[in-house]
């Protein structure tokens, strides 16, 4: 069985986003084993010079590199991902590079009728940048619009046409993971390239 | 000059864009007032933690709201802008907005031949979603590639033609901010609001009594029992009796009036005869309304200043009020005072003639006065040259005098520049006499 590492896009306490990955959780058991993870608490970014990386961050890393995929569900704040996501994905590309090659599915959940499309957009850009380099499915989307009137009491979806969605992209993204497995061949090169890019030697 | 502030989105010890930055500062002052604002102390953004009104965000939230523009130097981090500079935006766009409908210029340095291209049309988009709102100058990008190798060993930019392109830039957001200001200034009516009636409450109102009447200070005492005499108060920081609080404000070298935050003229130092005072107060108004201290033809100035006050658009309306004849300089001088929370609890209105203190600096320095042939119109008044400045006619708005006393010579000069031809001066070192000019104040002291 999969294992897959979801990763809360926010440090609310209230998120329809961790409710979201909650019922996939719940939903997929038997499916994959999803293993939800939590953002809050990390210090702000701030490019330390000894490179240090806090211990927190190190064992995240250690989580996503054992798994065969991980899901992220982000909020949108101003039309972007959340500075708490943003800030987490650059501890996550300071010389270490848990996200090479790893198959990503983005998926979020807003107030509004939107679903999150522009943070989406914002969210698949940033894991694409070179010290990341996620292998994001392509061509697939989960908005959930209106998400606070989303689920019921026991956290289960309410509208069906949703649910039957997220079924369909659920296994999708398990096949986009099998076929990235076999996506192999330029792994060693670009994992290498993504350790010999370093920043302060441009 | 415009008053813009800066920030560089970042919170590493070392930042190329905070040199950058600096660098705009120093070398296009005669261009701009630029101040750059640190984030480092800004939390990490939590819907589930609101921390609006604690003093980091508070302090952006102020300094942003007084300037007349903003530049923002953004890093670049995986294709986008930093963690840091995007929590600081989401506090300024949850509860507060300070950020809306200011003209803002961004600039970007990285490490990278792109300079920050991919982070700078991300800030864009962030900057224009409708919580945040900001005016983003079109165009002009300005992004600096490479920039390990930009700066010289005196953090100058070396390249001149990099230089001629910044300066041309900036030039061209100092007439975007001009531009977006006015519109702005025209659409702001909120100034309207501003109820000199005081018919509302604060928390601080004491309720049931009328304004208008002669001894409002004496029922006012007694419904509340205040302190009084040889009762202690205490102050942060010390403690007085009200006796020697008095004695310590109508000592003070200026003429004191404190109006509330619902517009209510509570107090002033009572040290002298209304006809003696530069600007006049009697016993009998100390409760009324301000609406009650100032002529009905000067009401809306004095709500522009009010509400200029009140959001914070400046701190201080200074106003020079000529009239007093050439041996006088009267200052009016309208501080806001705001709460620990930084919430807005009224105005501490200070009056005083600047002449003996001139006078005093000249004598003792070894100076003199002498005509500056480059002066503008508005050198005198130049530090509250805003909007409302223009508008607002000088006894219109420390009207409170305007009832009582002194009406009579109305001068001829331009009342709100100030920039009678005696006040349109700056020192100049003259001669020395027996003093050396520069320590001569302490030597004689
Ligand atoms: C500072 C701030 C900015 C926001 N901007 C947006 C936005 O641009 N678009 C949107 O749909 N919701 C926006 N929201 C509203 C919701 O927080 C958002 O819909 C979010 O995705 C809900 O996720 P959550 O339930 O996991 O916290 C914003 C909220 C905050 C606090
Ligand atoms: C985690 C991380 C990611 C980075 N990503 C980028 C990038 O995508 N593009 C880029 O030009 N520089 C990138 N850099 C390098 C610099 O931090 C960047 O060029 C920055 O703009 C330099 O500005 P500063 O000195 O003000 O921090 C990255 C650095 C770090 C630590």
């Amino acid at each position: 069985m999969d294992k897959f590492i979801a990763i809360v896009g926010t440090n609310s306490d209230n998120s329809t986003n961790r409710k979201l990955l909650q019922y996939m959780q719940k939903h997929y058991a038997n499916q994959a084993e999803i293993e939800l993870m939590e953002i809050k608490g990390l210090p702000m970014f701030n490019k330390p010079a000894d490179k240090q990386v806090p211990a927190a961050v190190t064992d995240m890393a250690a989580k996503i590199e054992a798994a065969d995929g991980v899901i992220i569900s982000t909020p949108e704040y101003d039309h972007s991902a959340p500075a708490v996501l943003m800030n987490a994905l650059e501890w996550l590309s300071f010389h270490i590079h848990p996200f090479v090659d790893k198959p990503v599915m983005i998926i979020g959940a807003s107030y509004g009728s939107l679903g999150t499309s522009r943070a989406q957009a914002h969210l698949r850009q940033i894991l694409d940048s070179p010290e990341l380099r996620a292998r994001i499915m392509p061509s697939s989307e989960f908005l959930l619009g209106h998400s606070l009137q989303a689920f019921d009491e026991t956290g289960n979806l309410v509208d069906e046409q949703k649910t039957a969605k997220l079924d369909g992209l659920f296994a999708d993204f398990e096949t986009f993971v099998e076929i990235t497995k076999r996506l192999k061949n330029a792994h060693a090169a670009t994992a290498q390239e993504v350790r010999d890019l370093d920043w302060d030697n441009l | 000059m415009l008053k813009l502030v800066g920030i560089a989105g970042s919170v590493a010890d070392q930042s190329y864009n905070r040199m950058l930055l600096k660098f705009i500062a120093t070398h296009f002052s005669d261009l701009i007032d630029l101040e750059i604002l640190d984030i480092d102390d800004v939390p990490m953004f939590n819907q589930s933690d609101d921390q609006t009104d604690g003093d980091a965000v508070q302090f952006l939230n102020r300094k942003i709201t007084q300037a007349d523009g903003v530049i923002i130097a953004t890093p670049e981090h995986n294709h986008t802008i930093t963690a840091s500079l995007k929590s600081v935006i989401e506090w300024l766009s949850f509860k507060i907005h300070p950020l809306s409908g200011k003209p803002l210029m961004i600039v970007g340095a990285s490490y990278y031949d792109q300079g920050s291209s991919r982070a700078q049309l991300n800030l864009r988009q962030i900057l224009e979603s409708p919580g945040v709102d900001a005016i983003v100058m079109p165009g002009n990008e300005f992004l600096l590639g490479d920039v390990k190798t930009a700066f010289d060993d005196h953090n100058n930019l070396k390249d001149d033609r990099t230089v001629g392109f910044l300066k041309e830039t900036i030039g061209k957001f100092t007439q975007f901010v001009k531009v977006i200001n006015s519109m702005n200034d025209k659409a702001d009516e909120g100034w309207k609001k501003e109820d000199l009636e005081s018919h509302g409450t604060v928390d601080t109102t004491i309720k049931g009594l009328d304004m208008h009447a002669d001894d409002w200070v004496e029922q006012a005492a007694e419904k509340t029992h205040a302190a009084e005499g040889s009762d202690y108060v205490k102050l942060d920081r010390g403690v007085l009796t009200v006796d020697q609080l008095n004695w310590f404000l109508n000592s003070m070298p200026m003429e004191l009036t404190y109006a509330d935050d619902n517009n209510q003229f509570l107090y002033y130092n009572h040290t002298m005869d209304v006809k003696d005072m530069l600007a006049g107060r009697t016993p009998g108004s100390a409760g009324n309304p301000m609406a009650d201290c100032h002529p009905k033809a000067a009401i809306p100035h004095v709500q522009q200043v009010v509400h200029m006050l009140r959001t914070g658009k400046t701190d201080l309306f200074k106003l020079p009020v000529p009239g007093m004849g050439p041996d006088k300089y009267i200052m009016h001088y309208y501080q806001a005072m705001h709460d620990d929370q930084g919430g807005y609890r009224g105005i501490n209105e200070f009056v005083l003639d600047l002449m003996p203190i001139v006078k005093y600096y000249l004598e003792h320095t070894g100076q003199v006065l002498a005509k500056d042939p480059n002066a503008k119109a508005d050198a005198v008044s130049g530090a509250s040259s805003h909007a409302a400045a223009e508008k607002a006619k000088p006894d219109d708005v420390s009207g409170a005098s305007a009832d009582t006393e002194k009406p009579a010579e109305k001068p001829a000069t331009d009342e709100v520049s100030g920039a009678s031809a005696s006040a349109d001066v700056e020192t100049k070192p003259a001669a020395p006499k027996d003093v050396d000019s520069v320590s001569g104040a302490s030597a004689k002291d």
